[in-house]
């Protein structure tokens, strides 16, 4: 073979094993280039299904810079309910039914708070806690909760119907609502976050919520809140009892409904019966 | 496109009616045909703004118009409007721009790569398109950092307020985006691509600052047209504004406490007085607007008003199968004419309080 030919052999040779490389570089780059895309498209699925748990500010930044301490004080309306009890239920069923029962339950719950711009934050065994303005700023947050009271408890009441059509146990509920300021934000461990709202009006819903067990009214309101509400709501002025926690006798009322048609639902013709 | 094509979306809210010389007069004023116009025939003041607007939309006078275009894309993005964001993507399509970057915008926002003037200009963007919450002094001061003249600010939130408006109007009215998102990608529309770069080249214009003469200042939101004064926007808002409340189809009370409704769910305390103010002149005592703002209703409201005020609310922040479904139960109430400028209405309203939050910042 000719030095030529060899020369020529040699360049070919090695003109094939650059353009194999360039190729391999390429599918690699393409298949780069394909997994980023298809992780920047989860990245954005993700993004919009943590839109429903937390605003849309928090989640652009726990991605741009990870979750470190973001916490803003707002003043949002709490509203705990639990089944009243439950742990009698509980016992009486098979596990299975028992979890049917109860996801029953939280449905149509969830549906009755999200459907008037609440926002469930966490179930806690069979309780349910909201908020309402903590997501985003809402003016109306005292008449969303109460108006999610009521649809919660007409709710309950179709369920309850429901489960004894099947020969299940009925059960109902006790709401408390509360409205003040507290902050809301990331909180949790490395392990397991959430957003949530944090502070002592939290606890006053939940002490308002366990007084439906001792006092005449399935939905409960503390004064902050009635005086937020629309006129036309029937409030019962119940008599100020002591919670856990706080020093003052909370003064609480039983929501009893709403009149669509009132004729003068005014703030100062508001409907309050006395207990 | 992923993303976007899933957003879930109704059926359209709204019955076309077939008006050829409107047709003719929105392309010849435009420069495209546009057939969405049919939605809103019939509503003078309403096709005027329309028309006016595409018009504006595409005239610059400061502000760069490649960077409008990204702020149209990522503010259509940013509400969930399939229409208007198929609109845009077919048009920088059309311009030149490849599937690939407009995906990759669509995907990679928060890390893209933008220059830092384009990354300001954006963050400010999304702030005044989702005022939650309100914009600052800061969000300005970013924009001014980055070498960005007072007319070019003004100009930015003038494109954002457009993009709203046509955002909701999309979206409230739940205009059919399939056409459109199906456009770029028409073997026909890819061959003639260059053809068509140069058309939609043509449509652009850039003008010399405009300034408002004494008399056109004074009305509705005085404050957030005197802001844009300088750009041809400010003049078709005054117009927009005045037409609005010379129509006889919803009462200026209902127009109004749209206004005021959206400006305190917004948290715009200028939007919110003004609306207010606004509602005063037209005859609802003082306790009887605060009862209206504190819970959306009032005996004092007519029926129609019992409607709107709450829808009104709606419109601001939303999911857009949400509003539709909504915007149903709303249209079956009202007449056409009157669920077509509550439309126009909430969507200028939308519109207007939002860059009177950035007012005294820009001012």
């Amino acid at each position: 073979m000719s030095p030529v030919t060899l020369g020529l052999l040699a360049a070919l040779t090695a003109l094939a094993v650059l353009a194999g490389v360039a190729w391999r570089a390429r599918r690699q780059v393409a298949r780069l280039r394909e997994r980023l895309e298809s992780a920047a498209a989860d990245l954005q699925n993700l993004q919009l299904a943590f839109s429903r748990f937390a605003p849309d500010e928090v989640i652009e930044r726990v991605i741009a810079g990870g979750a470190k301490r973001i916490g803003e004080k707002k003043e949002a309306t709490v509203l705990f309910a639990d089944i009243v009890g439950f742990t009698a239920i509980g016992e009486r069923l098979e596990p299975a039914t028992l979890v049917g029962v109860l996801n029953g339950y939280f449905e149509r719950m969830s549906d009755a708070i999200t459907d008037r711009r609440g926002h469930i934050s966490t179930f806690i065994g069979d309780g349910i806690l909201a908020f309402f303005g903590a997501l985003a700023p809402n003016p109306w947050q005292c008449d969303d909760a109460a108006h999610a009271a009521l649809a919660m408890r007409e709710a309950m009441r179709a369920y309850a119907r429901e489960l004894e059509a099947e020969g299940l146990p009925a059960f109902s509920i006790g709401i408390g609502l509360h409205r003040g300021s507290g902050v809301a934000g990331l909180v949790g461990s490395r392990e397991l976050m959430e957003f949530a709202f944090v502070g002592r009006t939290v606890n006053v819903a939940a002490r308002v919520q366990q007084l439906t067990r001792e006092l005449p009214g399935d939905i409960l309101v503390t004064e902050q809140l009635a005086r937020g509400l629309d006129p036309r709501f029937r409030l019962r002025r119940l008599p100020a009892t002591r919670v856990k926690g706080i020093t003052e006798p909370v003064p609480v009322y039983a929501v009893d409904g709403f009149d669509d048609e009132a004729a003068d639902p005014s703030e100062s013709t508001r409907s309050i019966s006395e207990e | 496109m992923t993303v976007m094509r899933e957003i879930e979306w109704d059926t359209c809210l709204l019955e076309p009616l077939e008006v050829p010389e409107l047709e003719r007069r929105a392309r010849r004023e435009t420069g495209r045909r546009d057939r969405a116009i049919r939605y809103f025939a019939g509503s003078s003041w309403v096709e005027d703004a329309l028309i006016a607007l595409s018009v504006d939309l595409e005239t610059r006078v400061a502000l760069d118009a490649e960077l409008a275009d990204l702020v149209g894309l990522v503010v259509s993005q940013d509400n969930s409007c399939r229409y208007c964001f198929a609109v845009m993507r077919a048009f920088l399509r059309g311009l030149g721009m490849s599937e690939r970057r407009i995906q990759h915008l669509e995907q990679n926002l928060l890390t893209a790569d933008f220059t830092p003037r384009e990354r300001a200009a954006l963050d400010f963007a999304r702030r005044v398109s989702r005022s939650n919450p309100p914009p600052t002094a800061a969000d300005v001061e970013a924009l001014r950092a980055h070498g960005f003249a007072p007319l070019e600010i003004a100009e930015l939130a003038a494109v954002v307020g457009m993009h709203l408006f046509f955002n909701r109007i999309a979206t409230l009215g739940a205009w059919p985006p399939g056409p459109m998102e199906a456009m770029p990608d028409q073997w026909w529309i890819r061959l003639l691509r260059p053809l068509m770069a140069m058309r939609l080249r043509g449509i652009r214009r850039r003008v010399a600052p405009q300034r408002l003469r004494p008399e056109e200042t004074p009305g509705p939101f005085a404050a957030v047209v005197e802001m844009l004064d300088g750009l041809p926007l400010a003049r078709t808002l005054r117009t927009a504004l005045d037409g609005m409340w010379a129509s006889d189809v919803l009462t200026p009370r209902a127009r109004a406490l749209v206004f005021a409704v959206v400006g305190r769910q917004l948290g715009s305390s200028l939007a919110e007085q003004e609306g207010r103010r606004l509602v005063l002149a037209a005859g609802l005592s003082e306790p009887e607007v605060d009862h209206v703002l504190a819970h959306l209703t009032s005996p004092v409201l007519d029926p129609v008003e019992r409607i709107v005020v709450p829808f009104a609310r709606e419109t601001v922040w939303y999911r857009p199968a949400q509003i539709q479904r909504r915007g149903r139960e709303v249209k079956e109430a009202l007449s056409r004419e009157c669920f077509v400028e509550l439309i126009a209405v909430t969507a200028i309203a939308n519109a207007v309080c939002r860059l009177a939050g950035v007012v005294r910042f820009c001012g």
